[in-house]
């Protein structure tokens, strides 16, 4: 199938779950905030992982971060611009500190960038401590439907960037930096400029997605935004649903959130044992993830 | 006129002395070989040249500019190619889009990926690999692989391409027909090319002009037959008997 019509197929589907407020209850929208925020996230970090190679494993630092802009700027700037100054915080980071990270690859780039993740976590523990917060209430948030079609729009707007990417030199670039980067750049790819410019890319979306979760949980805590298994979740549903297809992070998410929603309240231990044995699965034996396997998509 | 001229280039790896003092000059046009025994500095010379590594001394000049300090790509968008001695294809990619990315990227860099695939097309015809373009990059045979590095460095629009052993591995029938194609390519394109070989027929043949490396240094310089009967050569390769 071709990019384009991988994306209307995409879009088609997010299009069509936005009737849910209209049929179902809060649960059902609860549903769909978790599921197209998990289509945002992955859809951001296989743009970045799936098309170079470079496996990010600090991918929740920018959604961190996001959500800390907004907490911060609560009631002192109206709601779209903390949004947008989240994705650009988001942005900002990725660009600073992507000049170094992207320097080194493999296992070393994993390492690193959940080194950086980790220690951005406790710098903003330490500075909520000295500001006498442990965690932060906000009160007066949006309607949970507000919440909903803004995080549909912030899945749709991920999926439109990484189709963008997906089609365009940058993204041909990308995949030759994965599969050889030497050879790459050999052959005219300017790759330190296409990594930092995908990190950077990558970055802004999860930023106002971590913004947008944090009105929905009306509260700030760092060990929970900065929590690591964000990332992993990421990662897994990028690995089981397809990485280098513009479908995989929708089914991949709509696979987790399935699972999550049919274990998490009754036996949670079961989820994380069948997550990780789903992982240990696909990358043992589909690491071309679902949509890669059904369909055989060579992409772009 | 020379297109390519490398002045009193050496490089040293820790206290391996790799090239030493190396000059020459290609003239636009031409073929030239390159000889010399494993570890000579054959290789390094084409790292060097393409930017993959950086001198410790001494010039390269393309088309009177001096390279000093450019990266790879900014090599290759200045009209130089190289091919790896080790193929390097885009494994995981097809054929076809492995030579996309040198249409896209290199000296010509195409805006739009509809013509870069066609040009890219046309380069597989001319390399005989024009039925493969949809196969995995990373099932070609050896001999695809090595018609496969040289389709990228053409599709990059080089006006110089390096070429490393090309032709290593193949079978004589394949080592015939990679020949006959770098000839045909040779005067279709009016290029300019440098080649590695250890077959040391096929250079002969090819070439306008040989250069063969020893140890780091150049120590002979010349047309095939004056370089097959340079005494020093001759010691070099069949022993002092010779």
């Amino acid at each position: 199938m071709s990019p384009a019509r991988d994306l209307m197929v995409v879009l088609a589907l997010l299009g069509a779950s936005a009737g849910v407020p209209f049929l179902g209850g809060d649960y059902w929208i609860g549903v769909g905030i978790t599921a197209f925020m998990w289509v945002a996230l992955t859809q951001s970090w296989s743009l970045l992982s799936g098309l170079s190679g470079y496996v990010s494993l600090g991918h929740v630092v920018f959604y961190g971060l996001g959500a800390y802009v907004v907490v911060a700027s609560w009631e002192v700037l109206p709601i779209a611009v903390s949004l947008a100054l989240a994705a650009g915080a988001a942005a900002v980071f990725a660009f600073a500190t992507g000049m170094p990270v992207l320097r080194v690859r493999g296992p070393y780039f994993v390492i690193l960038t959940f080194g950086v993740a980790e220690l951005v976590k406790f710098v903003v523990m330490a500075a909520e401590a000295a500001a006498g917060n442990a965690s932060r209430l906000i009160l007066g948030t949006p309607e949970i439907e507000t919440l909903f079609f803004l995080m549909l729009a912030l899945a749709a707007a991920a999926t439109v960037l990484a189709w963008g990417v997906r089609v365009s030199r940058l993204g041909h670039g990308l995949r030759a930096i994965r599969e050889d980067e030497e050879a790459a750049e050999t052959l005219g790819v300017p790759v330190a400029r296409y990594k930092l410019l995908a990190f950077v890319l990558s970055a802004c979306i999860p930023g106002a997605v971590g913004g947008a979760m944090a009105l929905r949980n009306t509260y700030f805590e760092p060990l929970q935004a900065f929590d690591p298994m964000i990332s992993f979740s990421m990662i897994a549903m990028a690995v089981i649903g397809g990485s280098d297809d513009l479908r995989g992070p929708v089914v991949g998410a709509a696979c987790f959130v399935f699972l999550s929603e049919m274990l998490w309240a009754n036996a949670p231990q079961l989820y994380m044992i069948i997550l990780g044995l789903l992982l240990v699965i696909f990358v043992l034996f589909v690491p071309e993830g679902l949509c890669g396997r059904l369909f055989r998509s060579r992409g772009a | 006129m020379s297109l390519l001229e490398v002045r009193q280039l050496s490089m040293r790896f820790g206290g391996v002395q790799a090239l030493e003092r190396v000059s020459f000059t290609v003239a636009e046009g031409k073929i030239i070989g390159l000889m010399g025994a494993n570890g000579a500095g054959k290789t390094t010379l084409f790292s060097l040249i393409a930017g993959n590594e950086r001198p410790s001394s001494g010039e390269i000049l393309f088309e009177n500019q001096s390279l000093a300090g450019l990266r790879p790509d900014q090599v290759c968008r200045r009209g130089v190619a190289r091919t790896f001695q080790v193929v390097r294809p885009f494994a995981g990619l097809t054929v076809i889009e492995n030579v996309t990315t040198a249409a896209l990227f290199g000296m010509r860099r195409y805006r739009d990926r509809a013509q870069a695939r066609d040009a890219a097309a046309a380069v597989l015809q001319e390399l005989e690999l024009g039925d493969r373009a949809e196969a995995l990059a990373g099932s070609l045979t050896l001999s695809g692989q090595k018609r496969l590095e040289v389709a990228r460095a053409l599709a990059t629009g080089a006006r110089l391409v390096l070429l490393d052993e090309v032709m290593a591995g193949l079978t004589p029938m394949e080592v015939e027909a990679m020949l006959l194609t770098l000839r045909t390519l040779h005067r279709t394109r009016g290029l300019t090319l440098v080649v590695i070989e250890h077959v040391m027929r096929a250079l002969m043949q090819l070439s306008d002009e040989i250069l063969v490396l020893h140890s780091g240094r150049l120590i002979a310089q010349g047309e095939p037959p004056a370089v097959a009967s340079d005494p020093e050569v001759l010691r070099l390769y069949f022993g002092e008997a010779a």
